[in-house]
């Protein structure tokens, strides 16, 4: 199975030139807002689309620009804006050498005339993704597609597909022991299982079905991972994205989705993820056992403004670190609060 | 110039600043039945309670040091913190001693604690010694005047005057 193992932006949204090497386990991306954490999500979603079922036939192209969903569809906005505006251009590689390239020409700003290059050997293997955006939608499922297919909506259309991955049916065939642990770690957290009926989503446990709409916004959030294990989209060689998981989610409850990513990616399966929280990346310190990945990729703007990352494969080598940062800060604070009388 | 040590961590004391050690069965006579902090230091209106814990001391075996941490993450350590300022005060104040404000700096010698673990451990001290009273009012007779968990970085951050370091280079 191939990974992805590089990316390069220059020139796109918030990045003047990134340039950086991925982990084939999990890559945690970290930044304060606006450093474009969920911008190279997208891209490296885009570029992972394009290699199965429908989205094949829409090409990188048109696959950034559903994802990205700039005004009136015009690429020239996601050119990183400075004066003269260059071309942008992102380039994907993986380890099987294939390397898929896009230029947005600042002159043109129609899908259409967006150049890409290296899509025949990139697509000539699939790689299943599924991208879990901030915001849950499995609630908002029912006639949502119907919509999307036939109205211009204001979604990303990152909505659309997590729907569509967690519309799919069970996985046939025995469940393997691996695959079962994972079901049942997820199980406890959200203590059911999920039934679909029709576009409606349920939790199904003792007590009987409960529709989506009445589940707290996390625990929805854990049932679609379980949705997506239990039909086999994260099955190993797959890829997946996760835009901070820890939103609506309890901080006790962090420690069983990080466990859940670690065992994903011992099974296989590469993982990108946003945080703005210590807890997770915490969590992923304490539980990282011998031979787990683990690659940190911190975004910051230098002084020219623009994004570039540093990146680390331990956790106290994050630099600079917004998170722990945050800490700090709060802490000397505390600190001086405590202390006030002895420091003044 | 005083320099008071215990294991492998000193703290120095200006000129004219008394401090001793409060943690010492001969001078203290009652630690079969009371808990103690390590020193005392007696400021001009206040007065510093000193705890060192030093999980990273050189001569620490692996093992303890992992049990140290067990014992800080899971708020045990708290728990006995707690009981060593309570007991100290009793002590203090029974001797007729008591009479200034007491801030209670307790000092961790683990280099690799973040922020955020000291923060939640101050969080969580605070917690257990109630610096107000009930209703969140203040004490009448305010027992502890301030208390904060530090490695030596912030310590030596926020208490300069009052330097704490290892012994061995």
């Amino acid at each position: 199975m191939s990974k992805i193992n590089h990316v390069r932006l220059e020139n796109f949204t918030a990045f003047a030139k990134l340039d950086q090497a991925l982990s084939s386990g999990v890559n945690v991306i970290i930044g304060a807002n606006g450093t474009g954490k969920t911008h190279l999500l997208k891209v490296l979603y885009a570029a992972t689309a394009v290699t199965t079922g429908e989205d094949c036939e829409k090409g990188f192209a048109r696959k950034l620009l559903g994802v990205f969903n700039p005004y009136q569809a015009r690429m020239t906005r996601l050119i990183r804006r400075q004066q003269g505006l260059p071309a942008a251009e992102i380039m994907v590689t993986r380890d099987d050498g294939a390397r898929l390239k896009a230029v947005i020409d600042n002159q043109k700003a129609d899908v259409k005339d967006v150049r890409v290059t290296g899509a025949t050997k990139w697509e000539g293997t699939g790689l299943e993704s599924a991208y879990i955006p901030v915001k849950e939608m499995l609630a908002h499922a029912p006639g949502f597609l119907a919509t999307a297919s036939k109205r211009e909506i204001a979604f990303e259309e990152v909505y659309v597909d997590i729907i569509k991955k967690a519309f799919l049916p069970k996985l046939k065939g025995a469940i393997t022991a691996n695959r079962q642990k994972l079901l049942s770690t997820l199980q406890k957290a959200i203590e059911g299982k999920v039934v679909a009926k029709g576009e409606y989503f349920f939790l199904k446990n003792r007590q009987g079905e409960l529709e989506f709409t009445l589940l707290a916004e996390g625990m929805r959030k854990l049932a679609l991972v379980w949705l997506l294990i239990q039909n086999g989209t994260l099955l190993s060689g797959s890829v997946l994205f996760w835009d901070e998981p820890e939103a609506n989610l309890n901080p006790s409850l962090m420690g069983d989705v990080v466990e859940i990513i670690l065992e994903l990616q011992r099974q296989g399966v590469q993982v990108f993820l946003t945080t703005h929280n210590y807890v997770l990346i915490k969590e992923f310190d304490l539980r990282q056992k011998t031979g787990d990945a683990i690659r940190y990729i911190s975004l910051y703007r230098n002084e020219e403004k623009a994004v570039v990352a540093n990146a680390s494969d331990s956790y106290t080598g994050i630099d600079p670190n917004a998170i722990a940062g945050t800490f700090s800060d709060l802490y000397d604070r505390e600190l001086r609060r405590n202390l006030g009388g002895l420091i003044g | 110039m005083t320099v008071l040590s215990d294991g492998d961590l000193q703290i120095t004391l200006p000129d004219g600043v008394a401090g001793r050690k409060f943690d010492d069965d001969a001078s203290h006579g009652l630690s079969h039945c009371m808990k103690r902090v390590d020193f005392i230091v007696d400021l001009i209106d206040k007065i510093l309670f000193v705890e060192f814990k030093d999980p990273d001391n050189p001569a620490a075996r692996p093992k303890d040091r992992r049990c140290f941490m067990e014992k800080f993450g899971s708020g045990t350590l708290d728990n006995e913190l707690k009981k060593k300022y309570r007991d100290s005060f009793l002590y203090e104040w029974a001797s007729g001693r008591a009479s200034k404000p007491i801030y209670y700096l307790v000092l961790i010698g683990a280099s690799a604690l973040s922020a955020a673990e000291l923060l939640a451990r101050t969080d969580a001290l605070k917690r257990q010694i109630p610096v107000v009273g009930p209703g969140n009012r203040s004490w009448v007779k305010p027992f502890i005047a301030g208390c904060a968990v530090m490695n030596i970085d912030a310590w030596n951050r926020e208490l300069p005057h009052y330097p704490v370091s290892r012994i061995s280079p």
